[in-house]
């Protein structure tokens, strides 16, 4: 290095007009620090924070649409003594989660990853001292943990309406013992729907594109698996000993039958969208590890040629 | 073809002699497909300072700063940055190297404080010295006015700017840049070879400045290296690609047509070049053959001056060995 830069002669001149470049020889973070930093951006960006005010109307909207049952039944057991909770834990008004998490991917996946991608700034990160696939690393790790709170607050707002009014430690032992395995539902819920909407999102740069993308896959999906479970329920396949094969199998299709597939392998009992699958009910665990790995696998190799040519 | 300069029969990467220098490569070789091959047995030392990579579209300059950065893992040979091996420590390079690229990577909608504070972030700087060295590396591009505004509203020469103050938010050693005055007017290249001069002088950061137009960069360099078709057609100081050439120049207001007649009267075989005449240089000698001449015939003498070259004619006539007269 040429030691001679400009900004050590001036010392000692007496006049200061301009401190000229100065080097920095702070602290920097390691490969993790810079991982974390990312991380963290992303996870405000998918509620808007930074970002205009317009972006946070479809984060907000939809987490104060997924809180909302939770604060009627806080009201109701409220003016009810002993009146029992209104929403089950593990499903929690599927309709509605399915179709909140459905705009809340669609729309904020993009968010993370589109944008990048169309303002061509991976070149940016890549020269960065990270390896090539941190970044996507980084964005699935804040786009889980953004469905996670749009998932857990409101369970919890759930749980804590309910026990404020319950009668005694038994029923609040009996809460959180519901509360646990809804929980977890949940976690499954985050972990496969930021996986597939970041996949989905990172193929376009166009926003419009991914938004589309991804809220037709989930709608399209969903919709086939609710036809097909209708038609073998009601159908003239109707049987009078539980629900038919088809109807068992039609959740496949869809990730949000498949997570409630699951749900009810694992043992959930509260009704769902799809009737219990009983002796195919590990397929859905099959078809959840599926569709997980096969969203990784693809962010992956998306992100490994990405930046490469 | 020349043989690259200063080559060392070490056995690898990190052998004596790397202090010196910026960068090494050995036989670098990069091969996309068998037919497309993007580096050919590169062999080149960068010294401190300012380097111009000089080549056509095409010969290898965006290729060589991805391997230098070790995002792309070369076919075969080796490269060296800062004393670091690229293969094994890529992450330490990037620690120490702020990359420019030649295309546009820049986010329109957000401001130009929050685009360097996040990539200062992103090379490892902690919250408050990421902001504090973007409002630096803003200021020292001359952005200072503007960082506030979002980096859509900017003009071409701005967002170049930009995308250099990312470059130098993280305080590197080396900066990388890919074809900085690409789609700037001549105002804007001006200005933005002034700023890469000052920040190689005065930063005390080297530079390499990679650019396919050689009689631009050539005023801000200490050094070419020029490549072509991904291997190396020549590389040297500055002052050896400019130095002196043995031929004088003389120019008379007129009369062009006598001053010859008599020179070569004298044996001193006048070329004619342009408004000029060239006179091959064998000491004291001819410059008092010329004095003498000039003056006795009485003619208006315009110029008088030992011949520059100028780097693009020596690469026209790479090859020429009138060109490697004292090397």
């Amino acid at each position: 290095m040429t030691a001679d830069n400009g900004a050590l002669s001036p010392a000692g001149t007496g006049v200061i007009h301009d401190l000229g470049y100065r080097h920095y020889d702070g602290p920097r973070l390691g490969r993790a620090g810079i991982i974390r930093a990312l991380c963290w951006h992303s996870l405000r960006s998918a509620f808007g924070i930074g970002r205009g005010a317009k972006a946070k109307i479809v984060p907000i909207l939809m987490f104060a649409l997924m809180c909302l049952p939770a604060v009627v039944n806080a009201v109701a057991v409220a003016r009810a003594p002993g009146h029992v909770r209104i929403v089950d834990y593990d499903t929690y008004l599927y309709r509605l989660r399915s179709l909140v998490m459905l705009i809340f991917v669609a729309a904020q996946a993009p968010e993370l990853v589109s944008r990048d991608l169309r303002s061509h700034v991976l070149p940016l990160y890549l020269s960065r001292p990270v390896r090539r696939l941190d970044y996507p690393l980084a964005k699935l790790a804040a786009f889980t943990a953004a469905c996670l709170l749009v998932l857990e607050i409101p369970l919890i707002v759930l749980y804590l309406g309910t026990i404020v009014s319950a009668g005694g430690g038994s029923a609040v032992w009996a809460e959180t013992r519901a509360l646990i395995p809804g929980m977890l539902v949940a976690a499954l819920w985050a972990v496969l729907l930021a996986a597939i909407g970041l996949v989905l999102a990172s193929l376009t740069g166009r926003r419009a594109y991914a938004t589309g993308v991804i809220a037709i896959y989930l709608f399209l999906t969903w919709t086939l698996s609710s036809i097909l479970v209708g038609i073998a329920q009601e159908g003239p396949f109707k049987q009078a000993a539980g629900p038919p094969l088809g109807a068992r199998l039609g959740g496949l299709i869809s990730p949000f039958t498949v997570l409630d597939g699951v749900r009810q392998w694992l043992g959930g009992t509260s009704p769902g969208p799809i009737p219990p699958p009983g002796s195919v009910g590990f397929l859905y665990g099959v078809m959840f590890g599926v569709l997980l790995a096969a969203s990784l696998a693809g962010l992956a190799a998306r992100y490994r040629r990405v930046g490469a040519a | 073809m020349t043989a690259p300069p200063q080559l060392r029969a070490g056995p690898g990467p990190g052998g004596a002699g790397t202090a010196a220098a910026v960068i090494r490569t050995d036989a670098l070789t990069k091969r996309y497909t068998s037919e497309v091959t993007a580096l050919d047995g590169l062999t080149v030392t960068f010294a401190p300072g300012i380097t111009g990579l000089v080549g056509a579209n095409g010969a290898g300059k965006s290729t060589l700063i991805k391997i230098l950065l070790g995002l792309l893992p070369p076919t075969s040979g080796w490269a060296v940055v800062l004393g670091h091996d690229v293969a094994a420590s890529g992450e330490r390079i990037r620690t120490l190297t702020g990359y420019m690229p030649e295309h546009d990577c820049l986010p329109p909608d957000v401001t130009g404080t929050e685009f360097a504070t996040h990539l200062g972030r992103m090379s490892g700087l902690p919250a408050t010295a990421a902001k504090e060295r973007a409002a630096e590396s803003l200021r020292h591009v001359g952005l200072y006015e503007e960082r506030y505004r979002q980096v859509g509203t900017y003009s071409t020469g701005m967002k170049q700017r930009v995308k250099l103050a990312q470059a130098l938010v993280g305080d590197p050693r080396l900066l990388l840049l890919d074809e900085p005055t690409i789609g700037l007017d001549p105002a804007g290249r001006r200005s933005m070879l002034d700023l890469i001069s000052r920040i190689g002088t005065e930063f005390g950061i080297s530079i390499v400045v990679a650019s396919h137009l050689l009689g631009e960069i050539e005023q801000i360099c200490d050094q070419l290296v020029v490549i072509d078709g991904g291997k190396l057609l020549r590389s040297d100081t500055m002052t050896s690609f400019t130095q002196v050439s043995q031929v004088l120049v003389i120019e008379v207001d007129e009369g062009t047509a006598a001053l010859a007649a008599e020179l070569a009267a004298r044996g001193l075989e006048p070329r004619r070049s342009g408004r000029g005449l060239l006179v091959r240089i064998d000491g004291d000698v001819t410059y008092d053959a010329v004095r003498d001449t000039v003056a006795d015939l009485g003619l208006p003498l315009n110029r008088l001056e030992q011949q520059r070259r100028r780097v693009e004619e020596l690469f026209r006539d790479t090859g020429d060995e009138e060109e490697r007269d004292d090397r």
